[in-house]
């Protein structure tokens, strides 16, 4: 009696989740908990830390099936590896943002350029210890520091390094304020972080109206690879600066933009799977990413100090790591580390023009990228 | 075609062209927007007919 009785326990155990528990369950879990707690104590982007978190959390439980063929979580992954929720994603955000400090401030796209050679540092550097080509240039688009282009360009080039690329995107993205202000203090002087800047001009309506007219009808002839993304970025703009469609442009900013974030970080928590996540592969990419952002973050600064060598009117060097994209966190980290060393100055609207042409500048560069590679 | 070979030359040369014409592309961007506010001496919109629904 008392034998059987054991073996059915033994039996009723064996069929949960606590048979199949080991180590690497318990790590993940672990770093779920601590992305949860960054969010929510920390405040560190808990709209992508919080849903990454969770179901990190979750999927890292054995027994749950909420990754498999009719869990939601497989869903919410199917939405981002068929490229429906990142062009979604860019239609909100497009409806959210106003164009208008890069608009005003032509010559700091620039910085959009500049700001990119973490992109490239991480490409080589990749190749060198021994991923392909193409997979060397999926995780090197980290660096682009834009987290829908860089799911976009790794379905294309590498699809099977979307869960490790998509979280360190947006992991490192969630983190900006933790790694850019050491790499920011120590290529500016003190007196160069206080620079102060005019008040730039202001942008008219008609400009805002034709700016996404242009930008996509450029972007559709010149750069058909990208085009999917930056097209919806453009179209949720028009919805917001034409002013005759209030609540088009509120439901896809705010709405669909919400529904998104919440399928996509969902879709990428749930990635995180002891069983395939923890690789030495995923380990190199991961610190790939750091050194593309590392990279990019300097890039951007130098790229400002050149530019203040031909500039009359200086510009605050700590600008040029908002050029990495991560729209708006690259521009407040910005606008902070200047607002320390210099308690009058608000730098968070001239940060923005640089901040939004990262954006372009990430489309501009996964743009090339796919066509040298002949990827369509 | 021409494809970029998968090697570290490869990796190179697709990380200078690249780097090097985004520089170039993203120049255009800056002329076409200090070009931008010439549009406004040929056309005029009138921000609060827009929001009144004309």
């Amino acid at each position: 009696m008392f034998d059987q009785l054991a073996s059915l326990f033994r039996s009723l155990a064996g069929q949960t989740g606590l048979a199949h528990f080991w180590w690497g369950n318990v790590l993940m879990i672990a770093v779920g908990v601590v992305m949860v707690f960054l969010a929510i104590v920390k405040r560190y982007e808990p709209f992508l830390l919080l849903g990454i978190g969770f179901s990190c959390i979750v999927v890292n439980v054995p027994g749950s099936d909420l990754i498999l063929p009719g869990g939601l979580f497989n869903y919410a992954y199917q939405g981002v590896s068929l490229l429906i929720v990142p062009p979604l994603i860019f239609l909100g955000v497009g409806a959210m943002t106003d164009f208008g400090p890069m608009i005003a401030s032509p010559k700091l796209v620039l910085l959009g350029a500049g700001a990119h050679l973490g992109i490239f540092v991480a490409l080589i550097l990749a190749k060198m210890i021994g991923f392909s080509i193409a997979e060397s240039g999926a995780i090197g688009i980290i660096g682009g520091a834009d987290g829908p282009m860089a799911i976009f360009v790794t379905m294309k080039l590498a699809p099977h390094l979307l869960p490790q690329i998509s979280v360190a995107a947006y992991s490192y993205m969630a983190l900006m304020p933790m790694i850019q202000p050491p790499v920011m203090r120590l290529l500016t002087t003190k007196a160069e972080r206080q620079i102060s800047m005019a008040k730039i001009r202001e942008v008219t309506r008609l400009e805002k109206i034709l700016f996404p007219i242009v930008i996509a009808t450029l972007v559709n002839l010149f750069f058909p690879p990208v085009a999917p993304l930056v097209t919806m970025l453009m179209l949720g703009n028009l919805l917001r600066e034409s002013l005759v469609v209030g609540h088009l442009a509120e439901t896809a900013g705010v709405t669909i933009l919400g529904i998104m974030t919440l399928v996509l970080t969902t879709a990428i928590g749930s990635t995180m799977r002891a069983d395939t996540f923890l690789t030495i592969r995923t380990l190199q990419i991961v610190g790939l990413g750091l050194v593309a952002f590392v990279f990019g973050t300097g890039s951007g600064v130098i790229t400002a100090k050149i530019m203040n060598l031909f500039l009359k009117e200086k510009i605050n060097p700590l600008i040029g790591s908002a050029g990495i994209a991560s729209v708006p966190i690259a521009a407040r980290v910005s606008h902070i580390v200047a607002h320390q060393a210099n308690p009058r100055n608000y730098l968070i609207y001239h940060a923005m023009g640089p901040n939004l042409a990262g954006v372009f500048g990430t489309a501009i560069s996964g743009g090339i990228m796919l066509a040298l590679l002949g990827v369509h | 075609m021409i494809t970029i070979p998968d090697s570290l030359h490869g990796a190179l040369l697709l990380s200078v062209i690249d780097f090097v014409l985004s520089f170039f592309i993203i120049s255009g961007i800056g002329v076409i927007l200090a070009v931008l506010p010439v549009v406004n001496r040929f056309w005029k919109i009138d921000e609060e007919k827009l929001r009144r629904g004309h």
